[in-house]
């Protein structure tokens, strides 16, 4: 229910249903039976929060609950934040325009690193302090985070009343029920939080001290309060009969992602070394084909969306994504529904299920190969060879493609120049394939290549790495650049100091709580919008702190080094990390987990193999 | 196969929706009320639908229109039925016919603002003055910058009424594809007349006229 005095101001800003509800899928409930409230914020703008898969997962999951409601709130836009600051409207939830200060629960999904100043600046658009230990007795509002940044969430520790670790369906769910009971009996804040600590999965870091060594690192840390000295995250072990909505929002405007997704499978298989999500959500689990056809079919019919997407880190690793595809299709045709597959890989991409993708839609391949040479491709553990990307290009030119987008990372560890050079042959070669091939399709081949810094992140085994300095990463961009011959590639290569800030944030310790507190306090909001990102306001928060981004960016630690988040456990274990990156730098690969398990640990939750 | 012509209300938070999202947010509800929606061929079909005529952003309707096809023929009332349970709060079905006219034939539109102004004593006669102006500048946004025009001859003032203080302004102004005016520029102007502030309560759409003032239909 959108206030009269909020709609007085829509008028003035851009997309102004990005402040109304009132969308199709909605859950509207009576405020008075309501027992629990929980406000799921998305640190970033409606029209990226909006194609989020988690929110919608959780969002569903949770007023399952007929006494408990979750509602959705996003960051403003600055046209709409300035209106609020003047006008003194405090944040509130797109379902009720009740202010989320109210809430019981103010939860944060942790995308991205640079969504960290939103946090910060929607709690203080709430009214709410953005300082935990500022909050007082009062038990709510619970200011909680959970999604992959929470795997090292000590860069944001002291905004935090608590983290959810892992994969959230059960575990928000006894969250809240703890909190009912609790909040019945009158407990205060710090009574709830020592009591939340010995839920698995939950970290409250106020319980957690950090001694330092002179030098900088983390010396020890210590947990108070019977809180446990290892946080280990939560798995969902059944993906067939976990919760998942058939119905979802719909949004009025156009969001980043305009259409319905069903996860087909959590985890991945691969390995690749520089790849955090590819750990943090192991081990690998499917759903069968039928649930995914069921759920698939339900979303499209529910929401009337033309285009249906399978999800997952790599769909066509599923075992039975041919099935799949052909119980899909089957409905997709005749309801006029494209089907789109997001992550394919180049290795296994069939030749029938690429006909099968292209009779609904031809548009261009995407293809990530990641690093130029076979040398650098092992040692990243991106189990690619030339061949394949040969093989699966021909067959793509075959089918009609003529775009293709080749995506690398730069500053990836052992990289030389020679690495640099190898991507610009590599796309010569797929340049000189189509037009060596006869029947080669109509119309202009262009093969775009994009290079992005890589950024090391812990639970990989690069999280001991340094991050390449920007100079570094400008000189091998000027390689490459004179290394491209054909017109046919067209290079896109980004730079900025955004990779560091990411790096820093990544792997930082608790101490950067205090920079992050200070760049949002000097203007910084809305970091991952480039026209936004001001690297200077960072650079004085870092000074300000006597803190050296350098030290958490482009530092090698060593084996022996305590992370600032070695009391978190996602289950696969360091002497794993360790291994793997000793084979990096060995020029080692390590297999798919489904030919032979490398032994990560991901699988004592399962308790048996994963395959 | 067969044509239909709806009428539809915008109003409530719905009037936020701009004409693209209106589009978007209408084919999913057609296909969400399992209506048997006729789909264009070719190489990329997609669900036919027209609006003979666009509704600016946070002004409200209660005659808007939208032109779609059905593979085969079936009572009106079994369409808004079927479009009514699909549709969001605030978009509602009023009509379903048989198309008659063009889009073409459109040439005006009528309004009803409301305004208020509790600084301003008797907005009626800054109203009236308003209108008697011997021209009403207004600066449009053109390829190539401002460029100033006289609306004055395209304003057709219909009633002025007070209730409870608000001042109802009914007015039809041009619309379609020869000559068109949008109802902002209108109240933009008069909130820039006023030497004091004048809020804009409402503003909704009555009616959509083709040649000499006859119902679009």
């Amino acid at each position: 229910m959108l206030s009269p005095e909020i709609e007085a101001h829509l008028p003035d800003v851009q997309k102004p249903s990005r402040y109304t509800g009132g969308e199709i899928g909605q859950i509207i409930k009576d405020k008075s039976q309501i027992a629990v409230r929980f406000a799921f914020c998305f640190p970033d703008i409606y029209d990226v929060g909006m194609s989020h898969l988690g929110m919608k997962i959780l969002y569903s999951l949770m007023n399952q609950r007929e006494n408990y409601w979750c509602e959705r709130v996003f960051a403003p836009w600055p046209d709409m934040e300035e209106i609020m600051r003047q006008e003194h409207i405090l944040l509130y939830a797109l379902e009720s325009g009740d202010e989320i200060r109210n809430f019981d629960f103010i939860g944060f999904t942790l995308q991205y690193e640079m969504s960290y100043t939103n946090i910060l600046n929607m709690l203080d658009l709430a009214g709410v302090p953005v300082l935990q230990k500022d909050r007082g007795e009062q038990i709510f509002p619970l200011v909680v985070g959970g999604g992959p940044c929470a795997c090292n969430p000590e860069p944001i520790a002291d905004f935090f009343d608590l983290f959810i670790l892992g994969e959230g369906e059960e575990v928000n769910l006894e969250l809240m029920d703890l909190y009912y009971q609790m909040h019945q009996k009158h407990a205060t804040r710090s009574e709830f939080l020592k009591a939340a600590a010995q839920i698995q999965g939950i970290y409250v870091p106020s319980l957690y001290e950090i001694e330092y060594h002179p030098d900088g690192t983390v010396k020890k840390i210590t947990a108070h309060d019977h809180a446990p000295e290892k946080i280990t995250k939560r798995v969902i072990t059944d993906m067939n009969h976990v919760y998942y909505p058939e119905q979802v929002v719909i949004p009025f405007i156009e969001p980043i992602h305009d259409r319905v997704s069903v996860e087909v499978l959590r985890g991945c298989i691969r390995g690749c070394r520089f790849c955090q999500a590819g750990f943090l959500y192991r081990p690998f689990r499917e759903k069968s084909a039928e649930t995914v056809c069921k759920q698939g079919i339900a979303l499209c019919e529910n929401s009337g969306y033309d285009e249906l997407s399978l999800s997952s880190l790599s769909t066509s690793d599923h075992s039975q994504i041919e099935q799949i595809l052909d119980q899909l299709l089957e409905y997709t045709e005749q309801a006029h529904v494209n089907l789109s597959l997001p992550s394919l890989r180049i290795d296994n991409f069939s030749k029938s299920v690429l006909e099968k993708v292209t009779t609904i839609r031809k548009s261009g391949l995407t293809f990530a190969p990641e690093a130029g040479t076979q040398r650098l491709r092992d040692v990243i553990n991106k189990n690619v060879t030339e061949e394949e990307v040969m093989r699966t290009c021909k067959i793509a030119f075959e089918g009609g493609y003529t775009t293709v987008k080749l995506y690398f990372m730069m500053g990836l560890p052992t990289e030389t120049d020679e690495d640099i050079i190898g991507i610009a042959d590599l796309a010569q070669k797929v340049v000189n394939l189509f037009y060596d091939m006869p029947d080669r399709a109509k119309g202009k081949l262009q093969v775009s290549i994009s290079t992005a810094t890589f950024v090391p992140k812990p639970f990989t085994p690069f999280e001991f790495e340094p991050q390449t300095e920007k100079a570094e990463i400008l000189r091998k961009q000027q390689i490459l650049k004179k290394a491209i011959k054909s017109k046919k590639i067209k290079a896109s290569m980004h730079i900025s100091d955004v990779s560091q800030m990411e790096a820093v944030l990544a792997r930082g310790d608790r101490r950067i709580c205090s920079v992050i507190y200070d760049a949002w306090k000097s203007g910084c909001r809305l970091d991952s919008w480039e026209e936004f990102f001001d690297a200077s306001r960072w650079y004085a928060a870092f000074e300000k702190n006597h803190l050296d981004p350098a030290f958490y960016a482009n530092r090698t630690r060593n084996y022996e080094e305590l992370m600032p988040w070695d009391h978190i456990d996602y289950l696969v274990s360091k002497k794993f990390l360790i291994r793997e990156n000793q084979k990096a730098h060995a020029a080692q690969t390590t297999p798919p987990c489904r030919e032979s398990c490398a032994g990560c640990g991901a699988n004592q939750c399962l308790g048996r193999p994963c395959f | 196969m067969k044509d239909y012509r709806i009428i539809f209300q915008k109003k409530g938070i719905v009037k936020y929706i701009s004409h693209l999202d209106l589009n978007r947010c209408m084919i999913r509800a057609i296909r969400r009320s399992g209506l048997p929606a006729w789909y264009t061929e070719g190489f990329h079909p997609h669900l036919y639908l027209m609006f003979p005529l666009a509704l600016s952003l946070g002004t409200e309707s209660i005659c808007e229109v939208m032109d779609f096809r059905l593979t085969e023929e079936l009572p009106p009332e079994e369409i808004s039925e079927k479009l009514n349970s699909a549709l969001p709060e605030g978009l509602h079905v009023i009509s379903v016919r048989e198309p008659h006219m063009q889009a073409a034939d459109i040439t005006a539109a009528e309004y009803l603002v409301i305004l208020s102004a509790p600084e301003i004593p008797d907005l009626k006669s800054v109203l009236e003055n308003f209108t008697n102006q011997p021209e009403i500048l207004i600066q449009k946004k053109t390829k190539k910058g401002f460029r100033e025009i006289d609306i004055k001859s395209m304003i057709i003032i219909k009633n002025i009424d007070i209730h409870d203080a608000d001042l109802y302004l009914t007015v039809i102004l041009p619309a379609g594809n020869q000559e068109n005016l949008n109802i902002n520029i209108l109240t933009d102007a008069v909130q820039n007349y006023a030497d004091k502030p004048i809020l804009i309560k409402s503003a909704c759409r009555t009616k959509i006229f083709s040649e000499n003032y006859q119902d679009f239909f």
